[in-house]
């Protein structure tokens, strides 16, 4: 249990902290806006030559360039942030105690989610203004009491803006919060929520407070390599929908490339397969085809996704004990059928080949 | 009182729509102000007696943004 918030820390870490940081990081502009404001007034206005594309605004500077009066700012509008997504995963696992998540819906919603990523991506990389469309925008009296907020130099400020960025959750935040809902648990949701948005603090807190340094050409970069991420993340998303449909992948087709060829194996209509915590042991399965196949699924000690196994062509779907055998009955099949299984995630997989 | 819409080149991110919007602070003059990142533009509601067009306009590119002509 450890691990899945361990692994919602590091996504938090790597990923969750780049894609919010594109998605809130207005919002943690505006708890330093006082320090913007002045730095707005101070510098020129951008420069722009006669036929020539505008070039970017001044972009507001988080830091202010005063570093340690801007620490704690930042340090509260991330607590601020901790406290509400914390709570975000209570209210979640509470909801999610009422619902029942079935591998066709996760897919839906991860195909979802991997559209809003992708548009979000090209928003941010200027392919065309349609991807504008992809942005959540708060509504106009939250903007205005935000603007209003931020004009206090009082600590209220970034603590309530910090709380507010549960309004406009990213991509990846999306993900986890789909993935709070699935546990159906108020207390491990919460911890959940918790692990991932304190992962996601150090980018926030990084690249706010060393802005001045970075400057705006370096910042042009960095925010297109964010860009470039949050897209690849969306295609990695839509791609483990794809898995968890049962359709051709990439990741699928990898994975069996990878594995021995099963045309070597004798086909039988008992198998057994390991659920690792690095994936599916063998990756590829022969079975014999037009009699019923028996597929023992054993764990020893394993505690990551590939606990929720699925077979999305014969729709089943079962978690797995950490330690154990589950079996499934599979109907018979015609020869040349390939059928794939896969985590609840879409992230580990693997194909059964019907001969 | 007369209503404008400009459009802007560079908004780079819905936070510069809450920039521009910041610009009724400095000019008591602006009744109402909307602007909008998705449309890339920024609707103006002014009463020409207090503000000028030009003052409004001068405001914009304070704070970094460009006008389309």
């Amino acid at each position: 249990m450890l691990e899945q918030y361990l692994l919602a820390f590091v996504t938090g870490l790597t990923t969750g902290g780049l894609s919010c940081l594109a998605v809130q990081g207005g919002l943690l502009a505006s708890s330093l806006a006082n320090q913007i404001e002045r730095d707005l007034l101070n510098a020129p206005p951008a420069p722009v030559k006669k036929g020539k594309r505008p070039v970017r605004p001044a972009r507001p500077n988080p830091a202010g360039g005063r570093g340690t009066s801007t620490a704690l700012p930042i340090l509260l509008f991330l607590a601020a942030k901790l406290v509400a997504y914390t709570l975000l995963g209570l209210l979640l696992g509470w909801l999610g105690s009422f619902l029942t998540f079935d591998p066709i819906m996760r897919a839906v919603l991860m195909v979802l989610i991997a559209i809003f990523m992708v548009g979000n991506g090209l928003r941010m990389l200027n392919v065309h203004p349609f991807f504008r469309n992809f942005v959540i925008e708060p509504p106009k009296f939250i903007t205005r009491a935000i603007r209003k907020t931020a004009k206090g130099t009082d600590t209220a400020t970034p603590l309530f803006l910090g709380a507010l960025t549960v309004f406009i959750p990213c991509g990846v935040t999306q993900a986890m919060m789909a993935a709070a809902l699935g546990l159906g648990d108020p207390l491990s949701a919460a911890l959940l929520m918790f692990a991932f948005t304190l992962g996601t603090s150090p980018v926030f807190f990084v690249v706010a407070y060393f802005t001045t340094q970075i400057g705006a050409s370096l910042e042009k970069h960095f925010m297109r390599f964010v860009a470039i991420v949050i897209l690849f993340l969306g295609l990695v998303t839509f791609d483990n929908a794809l898995n968890l449909l049962g359709a051709p992948s990439v990741s699928g087709l990898f994975t069996v490339q990878q594995a021995p060829a099963a045309a070597s194996a004798e086909a039988s209509d008992n198998l057994t397969l390991r659920a690792e915590n690095r994936g599916y042991n063998p990756a590829r399965l022969a079975a014999q085809a037009g009699v019923p196949v028996t597929l023992n699924i054993v764990t020893d000690n394993t505690t990551s996704c590939s606990r929720d196994f699925v077979i999305p062509a014969i729709k089943y779907y079962v978690l797995l004990p950490v330690t154990g055998t589950e079996t499934v009955q599979i109907p018979p099949q015609p020869a040349g059928t390939t059928m794939r299984f896969t985590c609840s995630m879409g992230m580990y997989t693997g194909v059964i080949e019907f001969k | 009182m007369q209503k404008k819409t400009y459009l802007i080149t560079n908004m780079e991110c819905p936070n510069c729509a809450m920039i521009l919007e910041s610009i009724e602070d400095k000019l008591p003059g602006i009744r109402e102000i909307s602007a909008s990142y998705k449309k890339g533009q920024v609707t103006v509601e002014f009463d020409e007696k207090m503000v000028s067009e030009a003052e409004i306009l001068a405001a914009i590119q304070k704070k970094g943004y460009t006008v389309e002509a």
